[in-house]
C-alpha cells in the first residue's frame, strides 16, 4: 500500500463503532434468533409430519375400502397427491437451507443461491401440476356424489376443490415469481461483481 | 467474535442504509457465522473466512425485501456529530455508498487491509482483476486522498 492508500485505510479504520457491551448484546440477540428460528422450523416440520401422518392413513384406508372402484381410485390419487405435496415441502425447505450464505467466496455463493432460487421457483410455479392428483381425486369424489347422492353435495365438493386448486396454484406461482425476481437481481449482482 | 466486531460494523455501514438496517445486517452476519462455525477448519484464515460469510450475507441480503423503513439518512445523522476528522471519514463513506455493490465489496476489503490474493479468496475474483479494479476505484477516491 502507498502512503495515500494507507492514509485512506487509516481514515476508514478510525471508525470503531463496536463496543464490548454492544457486541455482547448482539451475540445474545443472535443466539435468541437462532433458537427462535430453529424452534419455528421444528414446529413447521412437526406440523407437516403430523398432518401427513393423520391424513395419509385415512386416505389409504379409504383407497383400500372405498364403496366403488371410482371412490377407491379417487382416494388413491389423493394419497399420491398428499405424499407429493409433503415431499415438495421438504425439498423446498432443504433448498432454502442450502441457499443460505456460507463461508464460500462471493462469486460461488451468488451462483449457488441463484441456482437454488431457480429450483425453488420452478418447483413453485409447477405446483398446480404436481399437486393435481390430490385435487383430481377430490373432484372424482364429487363425481361419485353427483351420481350416487345429491347434485348440491357434488357441486359443493367441486367448487371447494376448484377454489383450493386455484388458490394454491396462484399463491405458489406468486411466490415463485418473487423468487425469480430475486434470482435475476442476484445474477445482475454477479455480473456486476465480475 | 468481539475482535472482529469493529470491521464487521464498518462493513455493515457500507452496505446498509439506516441504523436499523445495519443492526439487522450485523445480526444476520453473526447468525450466519454462528451456523457456519461447526464447519470451520483451523487451517483456514479466520479473517478471510469471516469476511466471506459477512460479504455473502450483505450481498444476498440486498435482494431480500427486509429493509426497515427509515426517513433519516444515516449519513445525515453522522453529519450532525461530525468533527474535522469525521468529515473525511464521512466523505469516504459517501463515496463508498455511491459505488456499485461489486466495487463496494472490493473497496471495503481493501480498506480493511486485505491483499489482492486475500480479496480473491473472499470474492472469487482473480487477484489481477482485483488489482486493476482497485486502481480504478482509487482514482475515484483520489479527491479524498488529496484533501488530507
Amino acid at each position: 500500500m502507498s502512503d495515500d492508500a494507507r492514509w485512506l485505510s487509516a481514515v476508514w479504520m478510525s471508525d470503531d463503532p463496536a463496543k464490548r457491551a454492544d457486541v455482547t448484546s448482539a451475540i445474545d440477540a443472535v443466539l435468541e434468533r437462532d433458537r427462535a428460528e430453529a424452534d419455528r422450523e421444528h414446529r413447521t416440520r412437526i406440523g407437516s409430519l403430523a398432518a401427513l401422518a393423520l391424513l395419509l392413513p385415512v386416505v389409504l384406508w379409504a383407497a383400500a375400502h372405498g364403496v366403488t372402484p371410482l371412490v377407491r381410485g379417487a382416494y388413491a390419487l389423493m394419497a399420491v397427491g398428499v405424499a407429493v405435496i409433503g415431499t415438495a415441502e421438504w425439498l423446498y425447505l432443504e433448498w432454502s437451507k442450502q441457499a443460505l450464505p456460507g463461508p464460500v467466496d462471493a462469486r460461488s455463493q451468488l451462483q449457488k443461491t441463484a441456482f437454488m432460487l431457480t429450483r425453488q421457483a420452478r418447483l413453485l410455479s409447477t405446483s398446480a401440476i404436481w399437486a393435481s392428483p390430490a385435487f383430481i381425486g377430490a373432484a372424482l369424489i364429487g363425481g361419485w356424489l353427483f351420481r350416487e347422492r345429491t347434485h348440491a353435495e357434488a357441486i359443493a365438493v367441486w367448487a371447494l376443490t376448484a377454489a383450493g386448486w386455484l388458490a394454491a396454484g396462484l399463491g405458489t406461482m406468486a411466490v415463485g415469481a418473487r423468487l425469480t425476481r430475486r434470482r435475476e437481481q442476484l445474477e445482475q449482482l454477479l455480473a456486476e461483481l465480475e | 467474535m468481539a475482535a472482529y466486531a469493529a470491521p464487521i460494523r464498518r462493513l455493515c455501514a457500507a452496505y446498509a442504509e439506516s441504523p436499523a438496517d445495519r443492526e439487522d445486517l450485523f445480526q444476520d452476519i453473526f447468525l450466519a457465522v454462528w451456523r457456519a462455525l461447526p464447519g470451520f477448519r483451523r487451517q483456514a484464515s479466520v479473517r478471510t473466512w469471516l469476511y466471506r460469510i459477512a460479504h455473502n450475507v450483505a450481498l444476498t441480503r440486498r435482494t431480500r425485501n427486509r429493509h426497515r423503513q427509515s426517513r433519516e439518512s444515516p449519513l445525515d445523522q453522522e453529519t450532525a456529530a461530525a468533527t474535522d476528522m469525521d468529515f473525511r471519514r464521512l466523505a469516504l463513506k459517501r463515496a463508498i455508498a455511491g459505488m456499485a455493490p461489486g466495487d463496494r465489496t472490493l473497496t471495503v476489503l481493501w480498506l480493511e487491509g486485505l491483499s489482492a490474493a486475500e480479496i480473491e479468496d473472499v470474492t472469487g475474483i482473480k487477484a489481477a482483476t482485483v488489482a486493476v479494479r482497485l486502481s480504478r476505484i482509487r482514482k475515484r477516491l483520489h479527491p479524498i486522498e488529496v484533501s488530507r
